[in-house]
């Protein structure tokens, strides 16, 4: 279950940073609600009418991308803007990892996040972008909470789980979200003495851990993406305390896209309620066909992209 | 006579967007009030929920509709069956209400430029709403104004600045004048939709209906941070941001991205004030031969 978020954003610090408070404000306004993946206007109207509280514009869904392989990039400036033209909710759109080009791109664009993704392929084999001097806020996903907190102290006012994206398969979203869990509760039962180790260990910045350990969550949204497929994989990672939900191949690699749309939303919202979950769950059509996780060989999966 | 007030219930609408920021504020509002505030209000024993269910508004004698997707929160709402029993509860019960961003879209009598196909507003304001006024994320922007409805808190008097956080917010365009039924004017406007009429359920909540709008905030447009961060050209010398109209409040701004509860302190005054209306009233109605 969502733990609640302090309205201080857990570092009041970062606040006067480039519109911290605005910047994380966005993603708050996103809670609750599903953040799905368009490639092109038509399907954004389909996202806007089952109540997306964004999309994702993208030129191929991550199923399309691991079937066809070659390299991932940023998408064509001109559909997204087609995209932006098109619905009235927030529209944001993926950058490579490390790529800060692509992103001084879509800022000029003025798409309204930037999802510095693992999805695609990276730019930069070290470093990830430095996020604070943009006035676009980012969000990042991540494995575990060393991860999440690295994104978070170079700028990323918004977190999500990796998952393993285009597979279908919920697996890997709820490995990330129980590791998060776990090492956030281990930091929680620390003296102030070991959680020094410990952020030496996890490689982050320690007042972030510390700041972490007191709220019990990460101290920005953190929504749930990578495989998510169904309402009940919807609700499930609500359940497991994520703020959100991002669906990416699972809408429009089904049978009936709107409806299946429709159905995710329904559950986000009422993810603690199994009859209305029961109910949006009948009669959807096909689901997504998906891999297994377990099938896919080391170098197949996109979650080890990130450092 | 010592007045007995009742145990007072705020809702908010949980369907989507940041609920939970103002669960919080109210419950540090109610903190407040009961350390500060006057010896009536401090009886009053506050419960907050959020609302997804018909029988959740129900138990509610306030509301406060939060910032989100106002798009999404209304086909949730449709989808949810709470839209006809929150335009119960704004136009016909005539319950305090109040909208931040989202909210004050929804609370809007008319809006334009909503989604290709329009939305459905639950209305109760005489306004019409522009919305994303300032534009996209990257005009998004804070500043920090005097406003005239906050209360005070155990560290903040209700003299000092507010800072409005501004994310894609919305603005009032225009006071529409007060219609018995539908904004037909309005209806007949390009891009623009119309909130469905509703009559007050009693004598009561049809005087909250004669109630005229009043402007509560504006936003000079020359405020540099909003200068700062505008990439078009804005127009006029001051935007509307606050409005009230009897029991229904908007903001296009969000104070639930803030830590500072003085305008929720404010509300929930104004709220313990309309739950002892109701009562004196019911208690004279049913006295009535």
């Amino acid at each position: 279950m969502p733990t609640e978020l302090p309205t201080s954003n857990g570092h009041t610090a970062q606040d006067g940073e480039n519109n911290f408070a605005v910047k994380a404000g966005l993603a708050r306004m996103l809670k609750g609600g599903v953040i799905m993946d368009v490639v092109n206007a038509e399907q954004a109207r389909i996202a806007e009418e089952a109540g997306a509280s964004a999309v994702m514009a993208l030129e191929r869904v991550p199923a399309d991308i691991r079937a066809q392989g070659g390299v991932a990039r940023m998408s064509d400036p001109k559909m997204i803007k087609e995209i932006m033209e098109t619905v009235t909710i927030p529209v944001m759109a993926k950058a490579r990892i490390g790529h800060f080009v692509e992103c001084q791109i879509l800022e000029a664009l003025g798409v309204d996040y930037i999802d510095e993704s693992e999805v695609l392929t990276p730019a930069d084999a070290i470093h990830h972008v430095d996020k604070h001097p943009y006035k676009i806020p980012f969000v990042c996903g991540c494995r575990n909470l060393g991860e999440a907190l690295r994104r978070v102290s170079e700028g990323a006012a918004m977190i999500r789980t990796k998952g393993e994206a285009g597979t279908g398969d919920v697996i890997e979203a709820v490995r990330h979200m129980r590791q998060v869990n776990s090492d956030i509760q281990r930091a929680q039962a620390m003296s102030s003495t070991e959680l020094y180790t410990y952020a030496k260990e996890l490689g982050v910045d320690y007042n972030l851990l510390k700041e972490t350990a007191k709220l019990g969550r990460l101290p920005v949204v953190n929504f749930a993406a990578g495989g998510v497929a169904t309402p009940a994989d919807a609700a499930l990672m609500m359940q497991l305390g994520c703020d959100g939900v991002f669906v990416g191949s699972g809408i429009f690699k089904s049978g009936d896209a709107a409806k299946r749309a429709k159905a995710i939303v329904q559950a986000v919202t009422h993810y603690n309620d199994p009859k209305v979950l029961m109910e949006v769950s009948m009669d959807l059509g096909e689901a997504m066909v998906g891999i297994n996780c377990g099938d896919l060989g080391e170098k197949e999966k996109l979650a080890k992209r990130g450092w | 006579m010592t007045v007995v007030i009742p145990d007072v219930t705020v809702g908010v609408l949980a369907l989507q967007g940041a609920f939970s920021e103002h669960v919080q504020l109210l419950r540090s509002a109610s903190e407040s009030l009961a350390l500060k505030g006057a010896p009536a209000q401090s009886q009053v024993k506050w419960s907050f929920i959020e609302v997804r269910t018909p029988e959740e508004l129900a138990r509610c004698d306030g509301l406060i509709i939060p910032g989100g997707e106002s798009t999404a929160m209304s086909l949730v709402a449709a989808r949810s069956g709470l839209l006809e029993p929150l335009r119960d509860f704004v136009k016909v019960l005539r319950k305090p209400t109040w909208g931040t961003c989202a909210g004050l879209i929804l609370l809007a009598e008319s809006a334009n430029r909503t989604k290709k196909g329009g939305q459905d507003l639950i209305g109760g304001l005489d306004v019409r709403v522009n919305r994303n006024h300032f534009g996209r994320q990257v005009e998004s922007f804070q500043a920090n104004l005097q406003l005239s409805f906050l209360g005070d808190t155990v560290d903040k008097s209700a003299n000092e600045l507010y800072r409005c956080v501004f994310i894609r917010a919305p603005v009032v365009e225009k006071i529409l004048p007060h219609k018995d039924g539908v904004q037909t004017e309005e209806e007949s406007r390009e891009a623009t939709i119309v909130a469905p009429s509703k009559a007050p359920g009693d004598k009561l909540a049809e005087k909250e209906t004669t109630a005229a709008v009043e402007i509560m905030a504006t936003l000079p447009t020359q405020t540099p941070a909003l200068q700062a961060n505008q990439e078009h050209e804005h127009a006029g010398t001051e935007d509307i941001i606050a409005v009230r109209q009897g029991n229904v409040f908007g903001l296009s701004f969000h104070p639930e991205l803030t830590a500072d509860p003085r305008i929720h302190v404010w509300w929930l005054g104004e709220v313990s004030k309309a739950v002892e209306r109701r009562h004196q009233f019911e208690v004279v109605d049913r006295s009535a031969p």
